[in-house]
């Protein structure tokens, strides 16, 4: 099929469908931020959307992390899912958009994605909201239910 | 505004607090933050601030006005299929005047622009899409008795910025072709005494005009603009630049006509008038319809439409590099030699984009200094 950037043009082959060593690019720099989380305590991201990854590129990059022993499953505003990779620290983070699209997609090097953590404005929120459930509650209508 | 106040146009609530309340959680501002952030090629921990100063702003009310424009800009803006990452920036601000949406209609709806402007005073957004008419003293295009001139100076004037959303609001943009008859002028020809940011596009893609809104929001400041208002985080590289085409320029192979057999192998459009080596815009990268495509992606060539004067640079099938001040004769030769000449040729457009800019930002000649000429 002509004209779509991912296919691949009979004659002239487009760069989409190829690895071109991007993936190891983005591991050593993975390495780097690891390196720097391990002694510094530093947390680090990388845009995947802002490199010129290819399809191949993205899916060596996925291999060459490797599945970890965390995910999690996010529905916020869309779909989002987060992953810690064979890398202690490493995370991929995909979020979703209109149509189930991935709107962003970043690696994360830190102890726990942030975006995973319960925010202090919304656990005293809960915190606030559990107490209004109980005021509004009558004994009678606990053991009801 | 005053927490007292009977409209409670614009709460003195945060927007952290007033979408908890909704159950929109704070996870909700980071991951559109981190979605801003991406689409604004931000470093992603910008997105943590991002999402901070979100949940820490209030409500921003925004005035939006219609002139010489067609309302696609409009129908872009709110281009959304299903509650989504995308349509949170709706929660974000309070669309306080806009012809199209709002339900007031007559002197109601002036009321609710004046009642805006008066509540927060200072404070508001314009966002400005088409163009205005100066000519005979601007009675081409009026609203509620006041020419477009008299309502945007108006409404400006204790505005905190403008938005000029489409070419027609940044660059004059159709109404403003040759031969205009309606002497159309551009936002940031008349306010020059405001922070005035371009989006120009027709239309603007959804994300350049709710990124930058998400950024005057987050950080209460003007993201960087290039020579000509635009932010460069969307305008900062040609389409040309991240054309997935861009391998066949390079390799000097173009297709001849719509078709072709270049054609359906997905080759260079630069021989039937694409614009993307002239045209600065984040089409290829962020694309249409929620990602799907973009122009060249479905086959046609850039038309050049978020450049100064679009509407007239030639024709839309003509090449660049037979272009009326013949610089782009450099490109010519990349198309008929094929290798090696496409960076000179790259290096000639971007020479004669600087000849078209300045060309752009001079005063406007209404027909009639034209005729004077």
């Amino acid at each position: 099929m002509a004209g779509h950037g991912g296919s691949r043009v009979s004659g002239a082959p487009c760069a989409s469908d190829r690895a071109t060593g991007m993936a190891y690019s983005v591991l050593a720099e993975i390495g780097r931020l690891l390196e720097a989380l391990a002694t510094d305590g530093r947390s680090d991201a990388i845009d995947l959307r802002s490199l010129p990854l290819t399809d191949a590129d993205r899916e060596q990059l996925l291999e060459l992390l490797g599945p970890g022993e965390v995910t999690a499953e996010l529905d916020v505003a869309g779909r989002s899912t987060v992953r810690e990779t064979a890398f202690a620290g490493v995370w991929w983070i995909c979020h979703r958009g209109a149509d189930d699209r991935v709107a962003s997609e970043e690696i994360a090097v830190c102890p726990v994605p942030s975006i995973v953590v319960s925010h202090p404005a919304d656990i005293s929120a809960a915190a606030r909201r559990i107490q209004q459930t109980l005021s509004e509650s009558t004994p009678g209508q606990a053991e009801a239910s | 505004m005053a927490d007292n106040n009977p409209f409670d146009r614009k709460p003195a609530r945060t927007l952290g607090e007033a979408l908890n309340e909704r159950g929109i959680s704070r996870r909700s501002f980071l991951k559109f933050a981190s979605y801003t952030a991406s689409i604004m090629a931000l470093p992603p921990a910008a997105a943590t601030a991002m999402a901070e100063g979100l949940a820490a702003a209030r409500r921003q009310s925004v005035i939006w006005l219609s002139f010489q424009e067609c309302t696609g800009c409009t129908e872009s803006f709110t281009r959304a299929k299903a509650p989504s990452i995308e349509d949170l920036i709706f929660d974000f601000i309070s669309l306080d005047y806009h012809h199209t949406l709002q339900n007031a209609s007559g002197h109601l709806a002036e009321l609710a622009r004046e009642q805006a402007m008066e509540e927060n005073k200072g404070e508001y957004l314009v966002i400005v899409d088409g163009s205005v008419p100066l000519k005979d003293d601007g009675i081409y295009s009026t609203i509620a008795g006041m020419t477009n001139l008299q309502m945007l100076e108006d409404t400006v004037r204790n505005a905190k910025a403008v938005i000029s959303v489409g070419s027609c609001a940044a660059f004059g943009g159709i109404p403003g072709a040759d031969p205009n008859p309606t002497g159309a002028v551009a936002i940031d020809r008349i306010i020059t005494d405001k922070p005035v940011i371009n989006l120009p596009g027709c239309p603007p893609i959804p994300e350049v005009m709710t990124g930058t809104v998400a950024y005057l929001l987050s950080f209460d400041g003007i993201p960087e603009l290039d020579h000509l208002g635009r932010p460069k985080a969307f305008f900062g590289e040609a389409i040309h630049d991240r054309c997935y085409r861009r391998p066949f320029y390079e390799k000097g192979m173009f297709a001849k006509s719509f078709d072709d057999e270049g054609a359906r192998q997905g080759w260079c459009l630069f021989e039937v008038g694409c614009k993307g080596p002239v045209t600065y815009n984040a089409c290829a990268t962020l694309k249409w319809n929620g990602g799907v495509s973009f122009p060249i992606q479905s086959g046609h060539g850039c038309l050049g439409c978020s450049e100064p004067g679009f509407w007239d640079l030639g024709g839309f099938y003509k090449p660049l590099s037979t272009g009326k001040d013949g610089v782009l004769k450099y490109a010519a030769g990349a198309a008929a030699a094929g290798v090696a000449i496409g960076a000179a040729s790259a290096y000639a457009v971007r020479s004669r984009r600087k000849t078209i800019m300045g060309n752009a930002t001079q005063p406007v000649a209404t027909p009639d200094e034209k005729e004077a000429k």
